[in-house]
């Protein structure tokens, strides 16, 4: 009924018989904003997330077969479209009290709220920059710009990410969906072929929200691949154009795979120099061992980074490390190989929750990976992969020259994600374990003792009349 | 001056040797190899025939056969019947080069799940409590459950990776092992006596595997070599032992059927003492102990032989030699 509904409204909006006043009251915003094309079709409302996702794959099917069959398609909407009605929810969706989200759709401008009040205890870990120092977002959205350098989004950082921006749907957020979807993550890749990874680059300061990161013309881009058994410096990766979303490049040997998406543009008389990196640690049971050893011990950094985040490895961390909630994880900021002190360094957590610290004076940083993933105990999931999203910044008086354009400070930003599970506190007891194995342990050897004594015959002295 | 060949000197040695106390201290050390060795870097794979727990991550120095072999088995079925499950017939290779060096003798000399279970023996019997005994009838029936483990350590993985059952179903068996509590205990690390409440299958998975470590840790008690009579790893074992290189032989014309063989065996196998016309005289159940061999009192009525070449002869010296160190067999 509810998809007959938006139909409706939708054919109404293509007709041009209301305007696009009454299309801030239509529920559902993909058909509020279908223009002259017939309204795509979307799964029901109480679909579960498997449904959905099955329903989004079968269209994307159709729509191929249809592609390839040169049949008339209804065509995607496009990235301004999309930017809009994620605004227009956030705007919708911005808790009572909380500023709304601003034209670039700040995701991150509710989830700060969220994270200061949970910050408050720890307040003299925040930073307190003064003006001359504001951050650089702040100070993008003074000036109505994206902080996005390089690319361009929905606003805030750039991020490289192993799962693309879920797709608007807000029950699919906080549940197995979102981050979790693993829809490009094409670990194992061909079936007899390597290993291969996806990543997506993205927009914004929640890992949730955040969308596509855009190509921004005025910056210079580049995209760095470090293989294990690669050279130090990397390997340029083709920059993303012709509207690609991702890029994918194969492991075929084990060890850790850095991806570091660098853009420069100059915004008045300041530099913005951007570094998203993201870590991928391919391991596998088999293979060569030698080969493990060597890519478990060998650096992380690649000196010729401007900025880069490194997280700090504890010295009894296995391959197969895992970050769980309530665990301390250090970060380490660089700059061309070399400790940056007194960066702000920001945790947002996979609902938006955030912390801000500042490094010392070796570039180090620790936050405490708090639990937030409380879903209703039928729905929990041991194995639920929440997203987290670090973002350093440091402004340097530095001069220069960038496109013959001349510059006389830098503001650098850093970016990393990762992930992080349920902590198996939050569902393992020891009491019952211990319980029950004593109970079984005392009822057991009652058992037996009882079965033997009601075995043991009583001793019966026979006497025998010799005379 | 006729002295006798020196190779002989040493057989009549090896025969005579106090070999409860051999089999002790290789016990131990073979325990404290795999649950400790990890602590110096001794990292002997993932192929073992017997439990030296993976689970336990700090210690191990290897990992038991049967925890890659639920997870190679429970893959997705697109990736099970590909190329990719090359590796399942590479692993089984592994495990069974490493089986054929000693057969069932892992269970009887380096199993640390074993060593427990005669450690655990030894209390009882040092406590003055008496053992017991399955009757015949028990026996035929309960032999048969090591099969059934088997098959369904096979069949279970195959079930999740078919998506038929829960991913917290994996690795079945080594949910119920006892070892997967006990061992890791060895180097602190309690984390396995837990209950997992994230999901129905999970806590029914847990709750059964502490019930079944309890059952061990009494049934241990009570009844020696309590668990390897349902142990999968001696099925999976005894199917694949024609080609191992450590046999027991039997010669039933000099076997007078004394039952001295039979007296001492943990694992009550009666054929040991009564067949007298098969050679090869390990059944299912056997662990390979020798000690059937060492109570012996006939000269090369039971033998353990290597690659053909008889190792650990049954001889009168021996035993009387053992007898009179007051050998604790059958107790």
């Amino acid at each position: 009924m509810k998809a007959l509904v938006s139909a409706g409204l939708g054919l109404l909006l293509s007709m041009g018989l209301v305007g696009g006043v009454l299309a801030e009251g239509v529920t559902d915003e993909h058909a509020a904003h279908a223009t002259s094309e017939a309204p795509r079709a979307r799964p029901p409302e109480n679909a579960t997330p498997e449904e959905k996702r099955a329903f989004y794959q079968k269209r994307a099917a159709e729509r191929a077969k249809a592609e390839a069959a040169g049949e008339p398609v209804a065509p995607r909407p496009s990235e301004a479209q999309i930017a809009e009605w994620r605004a227009k929810r956030e705007a919708r969706e911005a808790p009572a009290g909380a500023p709304a989200a601003d034209d670039h759709g700040h995701g991150a401008t509710p989830a700060k709220g969220r994270g200061e009040s949970g910050t408050s205890k720890s307040a003299q870990d925040k930073a307190t920059p003064d003006k001359a120092a504001a951050k650089p977002e702040e100070a993008a959205r003074g000036s109505g710009r994206s902080a996005g350098m390089g690319m361009r989004g929905a606003g805030g950082a750039i991020w490289l990410s192993d799962s693309p921006p879920s797709r608007g749907d807000a029950s699919a957020r906080g549940g197995m969906g979102g981050m979790s979807g693993m829809g490009g993550m094409a670990m194992g890749g061909e079936r007899s072929g390597p290993p291969s990874k996806r990543l997506w680059l993205r927009a914004g300061n929640d890992p949730q929200k955040s969308g596509f990161a855009r190509e921004d013309a005025e910056a210079e881009s580049e995209t760095l691949l470090v293989r294990p058994q690669g050279p130090l410096a990397g390997e340029t990766l083709p920059p993303l154009a012709d509207g690609k979303k991702n890029l994918a490049f194969e492991m075929p040997v084990q060890g850790y795979y850095r991806v570091y998406a660098s853009s420069r543009k100059l915004q008045g008389e300041t530099l913005n120099v951007s570094v998203a990196k993201a870590e991928i640690a391919n391991f596998s049971h088999g293979g060569d061992e030698e080969e493990r050893a060597q890519a478990l011990t060998a650096p992380r950094i690649l000196e010729s980074a401007p900025i880069e985040i490194v997280r700090e490895k504890a010295p009894d961390e296995k391959m197969f490390f895992q970050l769980k909630s309530g665990d301390e994880q250090a970060f380490v900021v660089l700059q061309k190989g070399l400790p940056v002190q007194g960066a702000r360094v920001r945790f947002v957590s996979h609902e938006g929750w955030s912390k801000e610290a500042v490094s010392d004076e070796q570039g180090r940083v620790s936050f405490q990976v708090i639990r937030d993933y409380f879903p209703a105990w039928d729905d929990f999931k041991k194995r639920f992969k929440a997203s987290y999203l670090i973002i350093a910044e440091a402004n340097a008086a530095e001069k220069g020259v960038f496109k013959d354009q001349p510059y006389s400070n830098v503001r650098y930003q850093a970016t990393l994600a990762g992930s992080y599970y349920p902590s198996p506190d939050d569902y393992r007891s020891y009491a019952w374990g211990l319980g029950i194995g004593l109970l079984i342990v005392l009822f057991c050897g009652s058992a037996v003792y009882l079965y033997r004594r009601r075995r043991v015959k009583p001793f019966q002295e026979v006497r025998f009349d010799e005379r | 001056m006729s002295a006798k060949p020196v190779l002989q000197k040493v057989r009549d040695a090896v025969n005579e040797v106090d070999f409860n106390r051999f089999r002790f201290w290789f016990q131990l050390v073979a325990f404290v190899l795999f649950v400790y060795g990890g602590y110096l870097a001794i990292d002997l794979g993932s192929k073992l025939p017997f439990f030296s727990c993976g689970y336990n991550q700090e210690g191990r120095a290897g990992v038991c056969y049967l925890l890659p072999l639920q997870h190679q088995l429970g893959r997705n079925w697109a990736v099970l019947f590909s190329i990719a499950s090359l590796s399942i017939l590479t692993g089984f290779l592994g495990f069974a080069l490493w089986f054929i060096v000693l057969n069932k003798g892992w269970c009887g000399f380096v199993c640390p799940l074993g060593t427990l279970q005669d450690w655990i023996s030894a209390l009882r019997r040092r406590l003055g409590i008496r053992f017991s005994n399955y009757t015949h009838g028990q026996f035929a029936q309960l032999t048969k459950i090591k099969f059934v483990l088997l098959a369904l350590i096979i069949l279970i993985p195959l079930g999740v990776g078919g998506g038929f059952f829960s991913h917290d179903m994996s690795p079945p068996f080594c949910l119920i092992c006892p070892a997967r509590m006990i061992l890791p205990i060895f180097t602190g690390d309690l984390s396995q006596f837990t209950i997992d409440f994230s999901s129905k299958t999970a806590v029914a998975m847990t709750a059964l595997g502490i019930s079944v470590t309890a059952l061990f840790l009494v049934g241990s008690f009570v009844k020696k070599r309590f668990f390897c009579f349902f142990c999968p790893m001696s099925a999976l074992h005894y199917l694949i032992s024609k080609p191992a290189l450590l046999k027991l032989k039997k010669d039933g014309s000099k076997c007078t059927r004394c039952g001295d063989c039979y007296a001492v065996c943990d694992m009550e196998i009666k054929e040991i003492a009564d067949d007298v016309t098969t050679t090869n005289i390990m059944t299912d159940d056997c662990t390979l102990c020798l000690k059937c061999v060492a109570s012996c009192p006939e000269t090369g009525a039971l033998k353990a032989t290597f690659a053909g070449i008889p190792i650990f002869v049954s001889t009168e010296a021996g035993f009387i030699k053992r007898m009179n160190k007051g050998c604790q067999h059958g107790k």
